[in-house]
């Protein structure tokens, strides 16, 4: 196997699953009609509803989910299982369950006057859906956030030629911010000077290397032993390793979230957006450069583009401390974005939705631009499967950075691009989960515990909580249970759709079928990963006596199980509603213009 | 044809590339003129959405201003929203 057939396989599922099914599915199913008024014309109010066009609207959309979703999972699962079994679910998943997904949270919200999935789910399903699916976000944000916090710290801990890049990236996204929105500079200009200083930053930090490294054996002399020591089965290559929490480690974690803090209590202009958008711009270019030079490796470089690793380890690898970790259901939680993602029917309900202006982009917009995040998963796969050199974020890097050398770019400086892209795509949207986290926890707590509506505190509770699950140190635990979360609640905006098809006497296979599929699936996984966590990090680091991991794995079965707990409930209210209208559809209330 | 055709090519390039670059830019400079609208809005015809605050004589003076906006401003104060909204744009990539 090499990257050009990959490539090629990719996008011919693309062609095919848009062609043959995503597009009959729009027109005999839905029946997407150009003439009906979409919400977004009916209801323009020049901010939340305003027709757009389709090509922006795309660019807009696929910037909105893909992200560090697809890159993580296909990284992990191809350390996991073999490459074989990742392809096979990136292609299966977003051919029969991913873009309808994204493209069905779109249409119910069209079709409903541009209302939210909780709006339809309490006028469809039952009251009580908007308060477990606050349940769902804010434990769904908490774990990513857990997750990501100890990945970022790891990495940048362990590769001191990418700090500097990381401290000019925040140091450019605040003058972004500056410029545009203070000093009137135009765009181009704007984004010319500061994405060029940090690419200059990135490729130029291995000349501060042993700058940062000194400074980090400073920190570590300081105490001279390692902060907090625990076990983690997922260490060194799965066979599991004492793990130690060094202060070095501990500096970039806290720095990690001041970043974070500040991001999240800061106005939006002033931070978080501009970092995005310097740090879209970085991701961008080695996407861009490395797909393409997937795409011609195997002619100008062959050595970058033959897969090294196996491509199948079994169905239940043998994983040794780290327990069980069967293909079914684990492999379909652990890709998820690129695969199938609830968050993006979610948002793309509320954001989207309300910008298309005609019923023939919707699915162009919404199953497209998940067809395009499914090539950026592939991308992840591809470059994991080729640079199988040291641990997994480091082969990713390794791979990406071997098609970027074949534009000519010394490998060394591509590797570091790589790397740089990686970090950067995790760190900004680590500080919006911390936004959006806050804001959850306020909407959420606020009325029980009034300090939690102050941003300060509801922050900080949110950053001192992903702290204590990064130092059980079980990222990969983490990331687990924040793909079953997330692609549980792929499953409830599915059995809404599902729901909505029966009442509107339409038929519902399309969407119902998967959604059963990814609810069992994910409930599952989750106790699975639960069980794990008992078995491999509560267990053996409560007989050590470590109590900080106990907390944290204690913590996070907690979590699992109340996951499950809700989607038992969604689940049940679901199948009700669906009985109920299945014999017995209703007249699909018409947009008010129509109706006058 | 063919040029027409690179044309109609170059200018959906042009549109993805903005969608994925200022387009956020520009819809956040309209949220935030749209939110200091709605301030003046409420504070000066805050009765039509039974808030009083401005003397009538005052809000019957700049009513001509805003009687476009009107239709569209009660309809957005009205609509009931989830929390997670208005920072919709603010999450991306998950």
């Amino acid at each position: 196997m090499n990257t050009l057939l990959a490539v090629i396989i990719g996008a011919l599922t693309v062609y095919l699953a848009y062609t043959l099914y995503a597009r009959r599915i729009d027109r005999h199913v839905i029946q997407s009609d150009p003439k009906r008024k979409t919400p977004a014309v009916l209801y323009m109010d020049g901010v939340d509803f305003m027709p757009t066009n389709r090509n922006i609207l795309f660019g807009y959309h696929f910037k909105s989910i893909a992200a560090a979703g697809p890159i993580i999972g296909a990284i992990v699962a191809a350390n996991l299982w073999g490459w074989f079994p990742a392809i096979v679910w990136l292609i299966l998943g977003v051919s029969f369950l991913g873009w309808a997904s994204d493209y069905s949270g779109i249409v119910i919200s069209i079709r409903n006057e541009g209302n939210s999935l909780s709006a339809i789910a309490h006028r469809l399903v039952s009251p009580r859906t908007r308060t477990i699916l606050f349940v769902f976000i804010f434990f769904y944000l908490l774990l990513v956030a857990g997750a990501f916090v100890g990945i970022m710290a790891t990495v940048l801990e362990s590769q001191p030629k990418t700090q500097l890049g990381v401290i000019v990236l925040t140091a450019m996204g605040l003058l972004l911010g500056q410029m545009l929105y203070r000093w009137r500079t135009g765009l181009v200009r704007a984004t010319v000077l500061t994405v060029g200083l940090t690419l200059v930053a990135i490729l130029g930090g291995g000349l501060t290397e042993d700058v940062f490294k000194a400074f980090s054996t400073g920190l570590n002399n300081l105490t001279g032993a390692p902060l907090v020591t625990y076990f983690d089965p997922t260490l060194a290559n799965f066979k599991g390793a004492e793990a130690k929490i060094m202060p070095s480690l501990l500096f970039w974690a806290l720095s990690i979230s001041a970043f974070c803090y500040a991001g999240s209590v800061l106005p939006i202009w002033r931070m978080a957006q501009p970092v995005i958008y310097v740090g879209f711009w970085i991701t961008a270019l080695a996407m861009v450069l490395g797909l393409a030079g997937a795409l011609v490796a195997p002619f100008a470089k062959p050595e970058v583009a033959q897969f090294v690793i196996p491509a199948f380890k079994g169905f239940n690898p043998q994983l040794g401390p780290a327990g069980i970790m069967p293909l079914w259901p684990m492999l379909f939680v652990t890709i998820a974005c690129g695969a199938i993602s609830g968050w993006h029917a979610l948002f793309g309900a509320v954001g989207t939705a309300r910008q298309i202006e005609n019923e023939a982009d919707m699915l162009p917009i919404g199953g497209g631009s998940m067809f395009a995040e499914f090539l950026l998963g592939l991308l992840a796969l591809l470059a994991v499967s080729v640079g199988a050199k040291g641990a997994p974020v480091g082969a990713f890097a390794t791979g990406l950075g071997g098609f970027i050398s074949v534009w000519g770019i010394p490998l060394q400086y591509a590797t570091s691009l790589a790397f740089a892209a990686f970090i950067v795509i995790v760190l900004v949207v680590t500080q919006l989960l911390f936004r959006v986290q806050r804001v959850t926890l306020s909407e959420w707590l606020g009325d029980v515990v009034p300090p939690c509506r102050n941003q300060h505190v509801a922050s900080l509770i949110c950053v001192a909580l992903a702290i204590l699950l990064m130092l059980t140190g079980t990222w990969v635990y983490l990331w687990q249970l924040f793909g079953g979360a997330n692609q549980m609640m792929a499953a409830l905006s599915l059995l809404l759709v599902t729901v909505w098809l029966a009442s509107a006497g339409k038929n519902w296979m399309y969407a119902g079928l998967p959604a059963a599929f990814m609810w069992v699936t994910t409930c599952a996984s989750i106790l699975v990963t639960a069980y794990n966590l008992y078995t491999n990090v509560y267990q053996i680091n409560m007989a050590a006596g470590r109590m900080i991991p106990v907390v944290g794995s204690g913590l996070m079965i907690l979590v699992a199980l109340l996951l499950v707990v809700a989607a038992l409930y969604i689940g049940l209210d679901t199948w009700r509603a669906f009985q109920r209208y299945r014999h017995r559809p209703v007249q699909q209330p018409r947009p008010a213009a129509a109706r006058a | 044809m063919v040029t027409r055709r690179l044309a109609r090519l170059r200018g959906a390039m042009r549109d993805f590339v903005y969608g994925l670059t200022g387009y956020e830019f520009a819809r956040h400079a309209l949220e935030m003129r749209h939110e200091l609208e709605a301030v003046f809005m409420v504070v000066t015809f805050g009765e039509l959405i039974g808030v009083p605050v401005l003397p009538p004589v005052y809000s019957l003076r700049l009513l001509p201003y805003v009687v476009p906006e009107i239709a569209t401003w009660k309809r957005h104060m009205a609509r009931s929203r989830e929390f997670w909204e208005k920072h919709e744009y603010d999450l991306h990539g998950l």
